[in-house]
């Protein structure tokens, strides 16, 4: 350790100040929980904090990043890396942690809210860590951040014996899944001598793909392993169904959405998908590796099938499914799969400026999808009360006679998981289809089949969205939703519906698709081939 | 650095410790037997084990309440370990470099705020409570 680096770290802490908000703020409504509790007021502090955080993001985001040999240095040494990609899922975690925070407002019972939203809070910030992790270690501890308080919001509201069944298989499955990826991250240790990410990628990215020892590959298929369990890729989403049907339903947006944002983005970072500036150089001699194929040349093939295989199982088995957070858990498996899909054709599309670019598309499809889960499960609280809940698609019965205008926000967030034009989901999925169609190459034809997968997973997919709507639309209830008064569970509705719809034409596509560029475009993407 | 050498004069102060704690501890036992008083009682005779009846089937249910305390325990227990690498690194020469001094000390001191607050919390919910 030299002085310059010793003062980088140093430098470290005013950039996570938006962490260190989040962090403060759980702190005290623990405490303050203890003293005081009431979930409207601790709702008031929690979203306070959230929209702190945010405004002191948009302050350190503008604070002067090292450069130069000083930044060289930070990319190579420091745990903490903070480029746009980061500042992006940041932003996005804090949103959602707004929209969660009003979504739950009238859903957590008294005594549980102050601990509920501590819980909430710890794990934004363990999103935005996630997204600056640029050390194993801090990205493992990251991750755990946002694992553990999940134990314990998944419990805290419910107690009957599903809740617990779930809260249990979650946790069991989280830690092996956490001792999976720890497996992992000790083989990348061993193989580069270092845990620094950006020094793990370029050291293997120097070494070429083809001659890569047969031990990279065990990394790469355990930290595969460990981190598709957060994305719930099959055959790693067996979890998924009980926990999504057995947790609140607060904990189970909260599921399908974080966990989700933070696995990918980890992929993203840990298999050299996004590399931070001087790690991806071509060197003249050595063979070029192309971006995501660090670890091996493999790669797309291993996202390839998962992709295929996680689309279709989540699809088929979301047919079978009556309880309605079975389906969206389902559901939420083959969105992964879409989403695989991108990061499968991801290496390939890097080397062309075509115009798709399989980060982007992910990206956006992380965006689209989060709102449009987090809607379809705001619908199911707003719905529900303890006389009658609302657990079964046969329940939703006659909603458009008595919620006509829920019942239109929930077609939009069901013709968007469908993947319908003029929604998120659509211009979501055909990003990534489109991405997955334009590799050219000899493994043009192998993308072009797994597009063609995607597209008939998509068409099951209608089957049992539509399903849905045609409950709401077609059938009449034998007892009519009552639903209440539930002026935030609304909001979160509204914005959800809102940003569905928006977030697919211009100008909020257009908004977005720059977000999204922005975060990644200019680095990630630095056209080897052109260079040499 | 050189090697220290070996001398064992240098050592008296440990013998001297072991030898008071010897002679406290038969001293202890030894004034037990002369000065307590005895009543034997059948629960009195029973081996101790926390409250728990030391006999019988294995398989029963242990209260919570064991455990929460077992787990300040550590939690205070390790706190101790930690701070000490740091206190003799903090302000040696060639142990923590002078610009991650003031870094170093804040995150010391977060990490004993972060366990008071975690005390704090233990006594508000009433882990203390043997009800």
């Amino acid at each position: 350790m030299n002085d310059l680096q010793n003062a980088l770290l140093a430098g470290q802490f005013r950039y996570i100040l938006p962490e260190i908000v989040l962090a403060v703020a759980a702190t005290g409504i623990f405490i303050g929980g203890t003293f005081r509790s009431g979930r409207y007021l601790w709702s008031w502090a929690a979203l306070g904090s959230l929209v702190a955080s945010l405004f002191v993001l948009t302050i350190t985001a503008g604070f002067v990043l090292p450069s130069g040999e000083a930044g060289r240095t930070a990319t190579f040494s420091t745990p903490l890396l903070f480029d746009s990609l980061a500042n992006f899922v940041r932003v996005l975690a804090i949103v959602a942690g707004i929209l969660l925070v009003l979504f739950s407002w009238n859903e957590v019972p008294d005594r549980h809210a102050a601990d509920y939203l501590a819980c909430l809070l710890v794990i934004i910030g363990g999103v935005g860590l996630t997204a600056c992790a640029n050390d194993l270690v801090s990205l493992y501890l990251a991750l755990e951040l946002i694992s553990i308080p999940t134990y314990i919001l998944l419990y805290l509201p419910r107690h009957d014996d599903a809740a617990q069944e779930a809260a249990l298989k979650y946790f069991l499955l989280s830690i092996f899944s956490s001792a999976l990826l720890l497996f992992g991250f000790s083989y990348l240790y061993g193989l580069t001598g270092t845990t620094n990410i950006a020094a793990i990628l370029h050291t293997l990215y120097g070494q070429g793909g083809g001659d890569m020892p047969a031990v990279a590959q065990i990394a790469l298929i355990t930290v595969v392993a460990g981190l598709g369990f957060r994305i719930t890729a099959a055959p790693f989403h067996f979890y998924a169904p009980d926990v999504y049907q057995g947790a609140p339903t607060v904990g189970a947006a909260l599921l399908a959405s974080l966990p989700k944002l933070a696995g990918f983005i980890a992929l993203l970072r840990v298999l050299g998908f996004v590399t931070p500036d001087g790690v991806l150089v071509p060197v003249a001699g050595r063979p070029h590796v192309l971006p995501g194929m660090a670890l091996s040349d493999q790669v797309p093939i291993l996202f390839w099938f998962l992709a295929a295989f996680t689309m279709s199982l989540g699809n088929l088995l979301a047919v079978l499914q009556d309880n309605l957070k079975r389906l969206l858990a389902y559901s939420s498996v083959a969105h992964a799969g879409y989403m695989l899909v991108a990061l499968a054709a991801a290496p390939y599309l890097s080397e062309r400026s075509s115009g798709s670019d399989g980060v982007h598309a992910l990206l956006y499809y992380l965006v689209a999808y989060g709102v449009m889960t987090i809607g379809a499960f705001a619908v199911i609280a707003f719905l529900s009360t303890p006389e009658r809940p609302v657990d079964n698609v046969e329940d939703l019965a006659g909603l458009s006679g008595s919620h006509p205008y829920v019942a239109l926000m929930l077609a939009v967030f069901m013709f968007s998981l469908i993947g319908m034009p003029l929604t998120a989901g659509f211009t979501g999925k055909f990003l990534i289809f489109f991405g997955a169609m334009n590799v050219v190459g000899e493994q043009a034809d192998l993308y072009r089949w797994l597009a063609v997968i995607g597209m008939l997973n998509a068409a099951v997919g209608g089957w049992y969205y539509l399903r849905i709507i045609a409950v709401m639309y077609l059938r009449t209830a034998l007892r009519p939703i009552q639903g209440r008064r539930n002026v935030p569970g609304l909001v979160t509705l509204i914005v959800c519906a809102v940003l569905t719809i928006g977030l697919s034409i211009p100008p909020g596509a257009n908004v977005l698709l720059d977000a999204v560029k922005n975060a990644t475009g200019i680095k990630s993407t630095p056209s080897p081939i052109a260079q040499r | 650095m050189t090697e220290p050498t070996f001398d064992l004069s240098l050592y008296y102060p440990i013998f001297l410790y072991l030898l008071i704690l010897l002679g406290f501890a038969t001293t202890v036992m030894i004034l037990i037997h002369v000065v307590g008083p005895r009543k034997k009682t059948p629960v009195k005779q029973m081996p101790y084990e926390s409250g728990m009846d030391p006999v019988g089937d294995a398989r029963q249910r242990f209260d919570v309440k064991f455990y929460l305390i077992a787990i300040m325990f550590l939690v205070f227990d390790v706190e101790l370990l930690f701070l000490y690498p740091w206190a003799v690194a903090a302000y040696q020469e060639g142990g923590v470099p002078e610009v991650l001094r003031r870094p170093v000390f804040w995150g010391v001191l977060v990490f004993i705020v972060m366990l008071l607050v975690a005390y704090i919390y233990d006594w508000r919910k009433g882990v203390f409570k043997w009800r």
